[in-house]
Formats: C-alpha cells, sequence, structure tokens
C-alpha cells in the first residue's frame, strides 16, 4: 500500500469520528445553558427568532403564541417583553404570515405593559421599551408538495439566506467573542413548528454552532424548540423526522405521538 | 323563522370538489330543512367557482320544487380569514340561531372553529395523499370536540351535530393528570432560555 493511500484511508479514520463527536456535544440538550441575571435586564439583551411556514404552520404557530401570552394563569403567561428583539422568519411571496406576525406584535407588547401596572411594577411598565422586532423573508426551501431532496439547488439558497439571517446582528470583530453588553446578538432561542424553511434554519444553526461561528457555540446561543403539528396524532412529520434527533427540546401535542417518536419527544398537553 | 346559517369551507391550499358536490345534493338540502337551516354559505375555494355555480342553479331549483326556501351562496377565498363566517354560523348575529360549520380536516380551520365553539363537522379529503388529517379528525371526533363527517352522510352528520351542540367540550382543553403541572410553551421557553426565577 503506497503512502498516499495510506494517508488518504487514515484522515478519514481520524475526521470522520472527530465530526461525529463534535456534533453529539453540540446538540446535546444537557449542553450549558448561558448564566442570566433576570428577566428583562437591559445589560442582556434577549432574542427570539420564530419561523412561520404557511397556512397550517403559521395558524398553528400564531394560535399557540396567542394562547400562550393572554393565558389567565400566570405562571404559564408568556411576557413578551422577556425578548428584546423577536426576528420573524417568513417565505418569500407569504404576505399573510408576515401581516399575523405584525398583528401579533402590535397586540403582546402592550399587553405585556399593561401586565407589569397591573402587578404594581410602574418603573418596569415605564422604563422598558417595547423592544425590537423585524419581519425577514428567505427564499421558500421547496414549492407546495415538492420534496425537501429533490430541490437542491433552492434549498442550497435557502441555507445561505438562513445563514444571513442568524448572523444578522453579529460581526467579526468582537474581543475575544465576547458579547458586547447591551447589543442585539445571535437569536438565544429558535421556534418553530415544521415547515421546510425551519429545518433548513435549525441546520443551519448547528452548522454555525459546530464551526463556533463568531463564538457563537462558545456563548451558549440559539438553542432551539421545535414544536410538532397538532396535526400529526400517531406519526410524526417529515420535518419532526428530520429535527427530533437534533433540537433541543421537541415537543409533541398528542401522547401517542411521544411514545412514536421516542427520544427527546415530550408531550406537556396541548399547546395550540 | 330566525336565520341559522351551515357554513361549508374547503380551505386553500388543496381543491375538495367532492364536498362542494356533497352539500348541494338534494338529500343534504332536505336535511338542513328539516334541521331548522335558513342558510347555506360555501367558500368553495380556487377553481371551484363554475362547479359551484353549476350545481348551486339546479340544487335551488330542486330545492324550490320541494318547498325549500333556502338560501345558497359561496366566494372562493377570503384574504381576511374565515373569522366572519364562523361567527355567522355560530349566530352572532342578532336574532340568528346557532348553525354549524362543515370543514376540511386543515388544522388551521379546526382550530379557528373550535375557538370560537361553533359546532363543526370535519370531513377529511380523501384525495390527499397523506392521512394524517384522517387521524386527527379521527381523535377530535373520539374526544367529542368535532362530529366526523362521512361525504356520503352528511345528512346523518347535521343531525348529530344538533345532538352534539349539547355536550360540546370547552376549549382549550385544561390540562389534566400528569400534565397539570406543566408550564406550557412558556415554561419550556423559560426553561431554554436560562431564566432563573
Amino acid at each position: 500500500m503506497g503512502i498516499v493511500t495510506s494517508i488518504l484511508t487514515i484522515i478519514p479514520l481520524i475526521l470522520l469520528p472527530a465530526i461525529a463527536y463534535r456534533v453529539l456535544i453540540i446538540t446535546d440538550p444537557k449542553r450549558n445553558k448561558p448564566l442570566r441575571h433576570g428577566r428583562q435586564n437591559a445589560q442582556e439583551p434577549t432574542h427570539l427568532l420564530i419561523v412561520l411556514g404557511s397556512g397550517g404552520h403559521t395558524a398553528e404557530m400564531m394560535s399557540m403564541l396567542e394562547r400562550a401570552v393572554t393565558d389567565p394563569d400566570p405562571k404559564l403567561k408568556l411576557n413578551w417583553k422577556d425578548y428584546t428583539h423577536r426576528t420573524w422568519v417568513v417565505s418569500s411571496g407569504d404576505s399573510i404570515s408576515a401581516q399575523r406576525a405584525k398583528e401579533f406584535e402590535e397586540m403582546a407588547t402592550p399587553l405585556s405593559t399593561q401586565d407589569h401596572l397591573m402587578a404594581g411594577k410602574v418603573k418596569k411598565a415605564t422604563d422598558i421599551g417595547p423592544g425590537k422586532y423585524e419581519i425577514v423573508t428567505v427564499p421558500r426551501a421547496r414549492e407546495i408538495h415538492q420534496s425537501l431532496w429533490t430541490s437542491p439547488v433552492s434549498s442550497l439558497q435557502c441555507t445561505l439566506e438562513c445563514w444571513k439571517v442568524l448572523t444578522t446582528h453579529t460581526t467579526d470583530t468582537r474581543d475575544g467573542h465576547l458579547p458586547q453588553a447591551g447589543k442585539t446578538d445571535f437569536p438565544d432561542l429558535i421556534l418553530c413548528n415544521g415547515p421546510a424553511t425551519s429545518t433548513i434554519l435549525v441546520f443551519t444553526s448547528i452548522l454555525l454552532r459546530f464551526l463556533n461561528h463568531r463564538g457563537c457555540s462558545e456563548r451558549h446561543k440559539m438553542r432551539t424548540i421545535y414544536v410538532e403539528s397538532w396535526a400529526r396524532v400517531k406519526q410524526p412529520s417529515l420535518s419532526g423526522k428530520l429535527l427530533c434527533r437534533v433540537v433541543d427540546r421537541f415537543l409533541v401535542q398528542w401522547p401517542q405521538l411521544e411514545k412514536a417518536v421516542g427520544g427527546r419527544a415530550e408531550y406537556l398537553g396541548m399547546l395550540v | 323563522m330566525s336565520q341559522k346559517t351551515c357554513f361549508v369551507t374547503v380551505g386553500a391550499t388543496a381543491s375538495f370538489t367532492a364536498l362542494i358536490r356533497a352539500v348541494l345534493e338534494a338529500d343534504f338540502l332536505t336535511a338542513l330543512q328539516n334541521n331548522g337551516y335558513t342558510e347555506l354559505l360555501v367558500q368553495y375555494g380556487e377553481g371551484g367557482k363554475q362547479l359551484f355555480d353549476t350545481h348551486s342553479k339546479t340544487a335551488i331549483n330542486a330545492a324550490k320544487d320541494e318547498g325549500n326556501e333556502i338560501k345558497i351562496s359561496g366566494f372562493d377565498l377570503d384574504k381576511a380569514g374565515l373569522g366572519r363566517y364562523m361567527r355567522q354560523a355560530k349566530g352572532a348575529n342578532l336574532g340568528a340561531g346557532e348553525g354549524v360549520v362543515i370543514s376540511h380536516a386543515g388544522s388551521g380551520t379546526i382550530l379557528d372553529a373550535l375557538r370560537i365553539s361553533v359546532p363543526l363537522i370535519v370531513v377529511p379529503n380523501a384525495d390527499l395523499l397523506d392521512n394524517h388529517q384522517v387521524e386527527l379528525a379521527e381523535v377530535l371526533a373520539e374526544q367529542d370536540y368535532v362530529v366526523y363527517g362521512k361525504l356520503e352522510s352528511l345528512d346523518k352528520a347535521l343531525g348529530e351535530a344538533e345532538v352534539w351542540r349539547k355536550k360540546q367540550r370547552q376549549w382549550p382543553p385544561t390540562n389534566s393528570g400528569v400534565h397539570r403541572h406543566a408550564n406550557g410553551l412558556k415554561g419550556v421557553m423559560d426553561e431554554e432560555m436560562g431564566f432563573l426565577d
């Protein structure tokens, strides 16, 4: 065996386990979480990214969020201002989803202020602004009914756009990758529920963490929550099958599906 | 007679001509009359106009011969959503009684109807390859949230909806059992963010 062949055999033998090990580490839900000092801390901005699909996906996501921010039980009630920056990702041409996101923002932020006032926290209600939100579009990963893997070109374009979306608030010039106090950064949390775009976005976030791009992995950015569609009772969707081993939380809405998926799947009641 | 609306929706993405045909059949129109309905409103989707127009014309004429004065109208899509029509079926208009919604098994539409708690008959579209919509309709019918409608016996489903109206379950369901203490979406988001309070 020539020296070239042996090198060619040895390199993958060393590299592949190294890559696999790295992937296992960065997709382990038990990896460290960032240390935070309370909610709505101006020194520690938070960034939530939500992926909307079309039709049913958007309807379910909005229903879930509306239910969470209006829940009568304070323990279950989501305070929208806990997230100082919200990025909504919609597919190009989907003006309805963009409109729903805008309507939600206009409803949820005053609600949060109102909560603080009702609780007698006047300072919190007046000092903390509504935060910022942006609606960004990415090209469709695939047309409806087109399979995910027959569309490599559009998927690649979508991946590049997702990369841009995820890194848009980061810069290369940070000293030692430390976050700058008070500045928006990588998303802290990615919330999605199954459109093809969300699958690509989650895999892009894993790639970024794999490369520790701009320190995102060591700063514990981009934790992921996937909510399987309420319409999935017995079998997960394609996106669910692809993501169930790599997202940090995999929420299902029917008890029988928790068993069918196994692994990370959790049933915590209906969420929509 | 007070207004009572049956609102039929086929959704926006896939065509469901079989449902449009089924609700314009003579048997179904008679069942509507027997259950006191005064209005049939159909969202027939893109490309459903021609089918709806031809079938509704014959249906109206046939109904008149039988002394059935039901009003039949339709539209293709409404970008503002179906909330307005669902509320009409709920009986939100002054002096109107509660009617029914007949819908394809899309999760968004089902949710909309459940949220305003209007009686709902779900008819899965057999033409779709993926049958998860059937599973959703079955499990919801099992738990008494909706009535499962079959295309060939919609008139029967209409009668079931009248009985079901009285035992309708509230939405959203309250968590029970082991999930009573689950903190929902907020709880999971807090845990992932590392909010410690």
